[in-house]
């Protein structure tokens, strides 16, 4: 080749790259990831009228960790639902404060847990560590709680992974406590083991009862907390994602039944009783479920959000098709239980 | 695609720089040179933005834990080692330096138009980046041979300083592109993979088009018969490649990695992961101001001599680390010392190979560098994160510390013991 003819084969080939990045970069604008237009006020719209709604995120983890938010009505079903300007990979609110696990942007190739208010616009930023997995805020608004896999990517292969599971207060955006550095009895024995994993908190009423998963020595347990105390009680073996009942008697949880291909059974645990029922879901369901009302608990399956009834009976249903991490926001004051 | 605007003003100014510093005796860089680095620096700015947003992309997406991906990468770079060896006696042999290194080039292109299409599975991914390490480790070898022997011998070091500065800026440019487009188009990967694919075949087209190959001894000089594989071996019983390379490998042996460094720096002044790859850019761009200087200090002062004071800067990164110091003060001295230690230690132990092997097997002689310093550091990475964790940060430092003096005296004893020939 002479060194006109390279020079014009190079001339080509710039040409051509310039053409495709250049198409590549517009089609990656096009796609994008962050919340495109919603609305800003729905939620405090809906939270001035109580108007109930059910608050989750769209789409599926194929598109990545985040998805936009929308807000769906639980008075009339069926109307369609009001995408919001937020996107979040998991989300969870209560009146006031909201919990949003999103990719963290910029130079940063991490993830943050961003709280935001009911104009959704965040409020504090606090960078984490590890991938996002369970979100969860106290009903009063006070703390949040951060699920994260530190290693392992799946709850599915028992001992195969570390969580870190972090308490936040959502006044300040600043950790308040971690639950490794609890003191858990079991009976009256202090639990030392330094294989303790915790994971998936839920609250009760009061803000500082909570209840959620130890992993130690290969078992599950469910524990039952005091943030303020720093200390957890062993109550029950083989309870996996914990979420208490509105009024607080019950427990909902994923009970280790089967093989690693499909490990768990929904089920509810009576807290006054230990008598556990399980759901007529027989799909192995890897979610912390949310309680609809006090008879019906939503959660998600395959990309999509199913309904089944709390004492075992029926057929579970779809509720809505595309989303998870679905947040109910009743705002009535729900029946006291502590 | 600004980026390739930029590094061809980059690329005047080196040729500016070079051009108002050569000396009467012609102490100017061949243009092999310059097109091997313009092409390892658009190749870097296309490999460094997907290395940047790999780990993200296969966490957020393909379900993968960062401590999995850590693990595999470390194996797939020991993989790398092995196939370096492989296509430096290949390019040797053949006399195919420039084909050997287009086909390593070539390959790495190829994988990062696969990323954007093969979907998040784990093995895919896996598959594919095992590829575009192996496509590394072929075209380095030939690389260096290529410079080596398209440079006249008492200006080896100021040509690989200049690849090296050029190179280094790529590995600058390529994370700040990936994150300026991940800024614009959030999760936009697959943005990303394709333009790191169209700079990667720009590179491989700068290679392929403009790069001319100079046989070893050009014209009548040439051997008869190419040298058998087991010539590459036979450098071993050369007493200034021998004691170059237990040099090499001993000095290695006592090198922390800089994610120790990075991670010692962050503990120290309790930075937040974001500003990790701000350490990266601060040590690199050192590096790249440096690389140059360095190379002429080696040509004018020895080479050796050069090498053993980068080992010496090194040391006062650990001392740094060890020292009182903080605040952004100890970060600008041990970053400092960081990108100086490369400037002059990096290009320069390529530099001072090529003085010592022969043109006919020369990349196989580098490869054979390459590789045993690049298996001694990572002997080297293993055992301070054991110190570490058995012991504590600073203990794995001062470890670390003395065995470098050792290894630094050592090294200066079989240097001047087995000096390089006179030019």
């Amino acid at each position: 080749m002479t060194a006109a003819r390279r020079r014009t084969a190079f001339v080509a080939l710039l040409a051509l790259c310039v053409v495709g990045a250049g198409v590549a970069v517009l089609a990656g604008l096009g796609s994008g990831g962050a919340a495109k237009g919603g609305s800003t006020g729905a939620l405090a719209d809906a939270q001035q009228t109580r108007r109930p709604v059910v608050l989750y995120r769209t789409g599926d983890r194929s598109q990545g960790p985040g998805g936009q938010l929308a807000l769906a009505s639980l008075a009339q079903p069926g109307t369609p639902a009001t995408a919001l300007h937020l996107s979040c990979g998991r989300v969870s609110y209560a009146p006031g404060a909201g919990l949003c696990l999103t990719q963290a942007k910029g130079f940063a190739a991490g993830y943050e847990a961003d709280v935001f208010g009911a104009d959704l616009k965040v409020r504090h930023r606090l960078a984490v560590e590890g991938v996002p997995s369970r979100a969860r805020v106290s009903p009063d608004g006070r703390y949040g709680a951060v699920t994260l896999f530190v290693t392992g990517h799946s709850y599915a292969a028992a001992g195969q992974f570390s969580t870190d599971t972090t308490l936040i207060d959502m006044r300040s955006g600043r950790e308040a406590a971690q639950l490794e550095r609890f003191a858990v009895t079991k009976g009256d024995r202090q639990l030392t083991a330094l294989d303790m994993n915790f994971w998936g908190v839920t609250f009760a009423r009061d803000s500082d009862r909570f209840y959620a998963t130890l992993a130690t020595g290969g078992k599950t347990y469910l524990v039952e907390g005091s943030v303020r105390g720093r200390t957890a009680r062993v109550l029950h073996e083989n309870v996996e994602c914990p979420s208490l009942s509105p009024d607080g008697t019950r427990i909902a949880y994923k009970k280790r039944t089967g093989p690693a291909s499909r490990p768990w059974h929904l089920t509810v645990l009576d807290l006054a009783t230990m008598h556990e029922t399980p759901l007529a879901e027989t799909r192995s369901i890897d979610d912390q479920v949310e309680w609809l009302d006090d008879r019906r608990v939503l959660y998600g399956v395959g990309g999509d959000v199913d309904v089944a009834a709390a004492d075992g009976t029926g057929r579970p249903a779809r509720f809505f098709t595309g989303g998870g991490s679905p947040t109910v926001l009743s705002w009535a004051a729900r029946t006291p239980a502590s | 695609m600004y980026q390739v605007s930029d590094s061809k003003a980059l690329l005047r100014g080196h040729r500016r720089l070079l051009a108002a510093r050569s000396t009467p005796a012609g102490g100017r860089v061949s243009r092999t040179v310059v097109l091997l680095g313009l092409t390892s620096l658009i190749t870097d700015i296309s490999s460094e933005m997907v290395v940047t947003v790999l780990p993200l992309y296969l966490v957020a997406i393909g379900g993968f834990s960062p401590l999995a991906f850590g693990f595999i990468d470390g194996l797939y770079n020991g993989a790398t080692a092995l196939m370096g060896l492989a296509s430096g006696m290949i390019g040797d042999r053949f006399r195919r330096h420039k084909e050997t290194a287009a086909t390593g080039y070539g390959i790495s292109a190829v994988c990062k138009l696969l990323l954007a299409v093969v979907g998040t599975g784990v093995s895919a991914i896996g598959a594919v980046v095992l590829l575009d390490r192996a496509g590394k480790g072929i075209r380095t070898a030939p690389r260096d041979a290529m410079i080596s022997l398209a440079t006249p011998r008492d200006q080896l070091g100021m040509a690989f300083g200049v690849h090296r500065a050029m190179d280094t800026t790529g590995a600058v440019l390529g994370p700040l592109l990936a994150f300026a487009l991940l800024a614009a188009a959030p999760l936009a990967f697959h943005t990303v993979f394709l333009v790191s694919f169209f700079l990667a075949l720009l590179g491989v087209g700068v290679l392929v088009l403009f790069v001319e190959q100079r046989g070893p001894v050009a014209g009548a000089q040439a051997p008869e018969r190419p040298p058998a594989l087991s010539g590459a071996f036979a450098l071993l019983r050369l007493p200034r490649y021998r004691a170059l390379m237990c040099a090499g490998a001993a000095l290695s042996l006592a090198t922390a990695s800089d994610a120790f460094v990075f991670l010692a720096l962050q503990k120290e002044l309790d930075l937040g992961t974001s500003l990790f790859p701000l350490l990266f850019v601060a040590s690199s761009g050192t590096y790249m101001l440096l690389a140059v200087p360095a190379g002429r200090l080696a040509d004018r002062f020895g080479r050796g001599r050069v090498f053993l004071a980068g080992y010496a800067l090194l040391l006062g990164v650990y001392l740094a680390v060890l020292s009182p110091l903080g605040g952004w003060l100890l970060l600008v001295v041990a970053l400092g010392l960081l990108g100086a230690y490369y400037a002059a230690t990096d290009g320069v132990l390529m530099a001072l190979g090529s003085t010592v092997v022969p043109e006919e097997v020369r990349g196989s002689g580098l490869a054979l560098l390459g590789t045993a310093t690049s298996i001694a550091r990572l002997v080297a990475s293993v055992a301070f994160g054991a110190l570490w964790t058995l012991w504590t940060l600073n203990g794995a430092f001062i470890a670390f510390g003395a065995a470098l003096v050792v290894a630094t005296a050592l090294a200066g004893f079989l240097l001047v013991r087995a000096p390089e020939p006179a030019a």
